[in-house]
């Protein structure tokens, strides 16, 4: 691939940024979007990127101590609100981590639904003033990864229909998008605004409420959420569980915070434990005196004063249940299933019957164990009998929406998609002009399949 | 002395804003525990724990400690006045970052024709049954109680006497 055909693919989320090369299967970066200052510096840092298999090792090496870090993000709610800070990431991820000259490629970008006119011009300069992108193609996630996931079934129903519901529960907030032929119906586009930020927030607070005052553990608490929460798929049976005490509880489990001495990185403390919630408490007691006598029981009384812990209980399920139910919250919104319908029944009603056998999760926040299981609980009796309820979840939600873009990247139509710089130029005195006006080009790009996998 | 006023107005104005918007959230409600509500929500989507400590880090660029800031000011109003011009002062508005919700403001979504389909517009809206299930701030499980004074939830005695010992009151003070 020669370097003026190349196509740097940016999946600029609010909480990572998925970045890489246009063609390629993964990433060639995964990097948080944000800059963190720990207590110890006075500047702000870069991050590392996170280890991907297919990404090298080398910048682990360098451990970072994100204890009591403070974070800043460009991204607020999901939509850039510091172009400053975003050029300041962007630069440092172009010229030390993806080592490109922009003015030789071209930037395949996804930017969030109902992104305001000003955000968006604030992006086209940061692309073309700032960097010099040769030219920049915008896209959406929901149809990015409505292109992935046909490609990887071109026989299914999604590819025959050319339609499907993208279920996209990212870091700042959730949306059900139905796409139909490539195309997101925007006007039947549902939000939900939680997302993986808020849940981390909020287990924070109940963490600090409970037992240790975790309000700037940022990182931390994002791996405890990571490792430990699960969506409950009986809230009601799962609470009567975790009332019980000692080992009949299933669900309780301990973390251990990072002393700052001899690991630097919080960890589950019984991994082992921490997983039984999975058995789901019926028939299983044998089982959990396996377990337990696998746990050195000396230790269990004297680590309290050497490390510092908490044991969680029903916060494990009770916060991604605000998914579910915002409302528990104070939120005045709908929870995911009904958010789903409503995106349905905003369509024609010819497509109804096709969305509901073709949803697709994507999204960090649909990591979660059992998350798909207790969406299709909660949807199929919302749902008319006569239709049948289909979730697919993705390979790896947090690369969908990048592997669609790369796809379309590699496409032959897509430099023609593009918008190049000098047609910037010339048009951005124009106020009128939008560069949602060239992506009517996208339904080309229907035709693309899989020749690069 | 011009100089040193748009100075202070930019400082204050970054409070002011965020006064603002609570105000404005405040205003709709004159329910204190609505308003309660309503903060602890918005606290859910910031970055950095601190409610209001947040600030003076968003607030400058070089992260420079109350020293330096000094000796940057001095050295920047010794330049004179007279290159304070009105592009200036407005790039300088420009890197104060503004929020999504004042962003949004501005961007008077309100005014555009009713089939548009805009930001406000994708919002799921309300849930259509009114049945929220409410958990005791103390321990987690379903909450029966309402603390009178305050108008949060707990379980059981128990968890009404810690809630009465560390808690209570938090919000409406």
């Amino acid at each position: 691939m020669s370097s003026s055909t190349q196509v740097v693919v940016l999946d600029n989320g609010g909480g990572l940024i998925k970045a890489g090369f246009g063609g390629e299967r993964d990433p060639s970066t995964i990097l948080p979007n944000c800059l963190y200052k720990p207590l110890t510096s006075k500047k702000w840092l870069h991050p590392n990127p996170i280890n991907t298999p297919s990404s090298s090792s080398s910048s682990s090496s360098s451990e970072q101590d994100l204890t009591s870090a403070s974070v800043r993000r460009p991204i607020d709610r999901g939509y850039l609100i510091n172009p400053d800070l975003q050029r300041d990431i962007w630069s440092h991820l172009f010229t030390s981590i993806l080592r490109i000259n922009p003015s030789q490629s071209s930037l395949l970008l996804t930017q969030p639904l109902f992104t305001l006119p000003s955000i968006q011009h604030s992006l086209h300069q940061l692309v073309f003033e700032d960097f010099n992108f040769s030219s920049l193609f915008v896209a959406d996630s929901p149809s990015l990864v409505h292109l992935y996931e046909t490609s990887q079934r071109p026989n299914g129903l999604l590819s025959k229909a050319q339609c499907s519901l993208v279920v996209d529960s990212g870091f700042s907030f959730t949306h059900a998008s139905p796409v139909f032929q490539n195309f997101t119906l925007n006007y039947a586009v549902k939000r939900i605004d939680l997302g993986g930020k808020a849940l981390t927030n909020y287990l924070k607070e109940l963490i600090s409420f409970r037992s240790v005052n975790v309000m700037d553990e940022t990182f931390i608490i994002d791996d405890v959420k990571e490792n430990l929460c699960f969506v409950s798929v009986d809230v009601d049976k799962h609470l009567n569980l975790a009332r019980k005490s000692g080992k009949d509880n299933v669900f309780k489990c301990s973390y251990v915070l990072p002393d700052g001495v001899t690991h630097t990185k919080g960890f589950v403390k019984y991994p082992e434990q921490a997983s039984r919630y999975l058995a789901d408490g019926k028939d299983d007691i044998g089982d959990h005196e396996e377990i337990s006598k696998q746990q050195p029981q000396d230790n269990r009384h004297k680590v309290d004063l050497t490390k510092n812990e908490f044991d969680l209980t029903n916060e494990r399920f009770l916060v991604p249940e605000m998914i579910f139910r915002p409302a528990d919250l104070g939120m005045n919104q709908a929870g995911l299933p009904e958010c789903i319908v409503r995106a349905v029944n905003a369509c024609h009603p010819h497509l109804h019957p096709v969305l509901y056998e073709s949803i697709i999760l994507t999204g960090g926040s649909t990591l979660f164990p059992h998350f798909a299981e207790r969406l299709e609980k909660e949807l199929r009796p919302l749902v008319p009998d006569d239709y049948r309820v289909k979730i697919a979840t993705q390979e790896d939600p947090l690369l969908g929406v990048w592997r669609g873009g790369s796809l379309l990247a590699s496409s032959p139509d897509f430099d023609a998609m593009c918008v190049t710089k000098a047609e910037y130029e010339e048009l951005a005195n124009s106020h009128k002009w939008r560069l949602g006006e060239k992506v009517v080009g996208v339904a080309n790009a229907t035709s693309v399949q899989m020749e690069s996998y | 002395m011009e100089e040193d006023g748009s100075n202070s107005n930019r400082r204050t104005s970054g409070r002011t804003r965020k006064v603002a918007s609570k105000m404005v959230a405040a205003l709709a409600s004159s329910d204190n525990r609505t308003q309660a509500a309503l903060a602890r929500l918005d606290a859910l989507e910031n970055d950095n724990a601190g409610f209001e400590v947040v600030d003076p880090n968003l607030d400058d660029d070089e992260a420079s400690l109350d020293d330096d800031d000094q000796v940057y000011m001095q050295r920047k109003q010794s330049k004179g006045t007279k290159r304070k011009t009105r592009q200036a002062k407005a790039l300088e508005a420009r890197k104060a970052p503004r929020t999504f919700l004042e962003l949004l403001h501005d961007a008077n979504l309100e005014s555009l024709p009713p089939h548009v389909p805009t930001y406000w517009k994708a919002a799921v809206g309300p849930p259509s049954s009114t049945a929220r299930r409410h958990f005791c701030t103390v321990c987690g499980f379903s909450a029966n109680y309402t603390c009178v004074r305050c108008g949060v939830r707990f379980c059981s005695n128990r968890c009404q006497n810690v809630h009465n010992d560390t808690r209570c009151l938090k919000f409406v003070a």
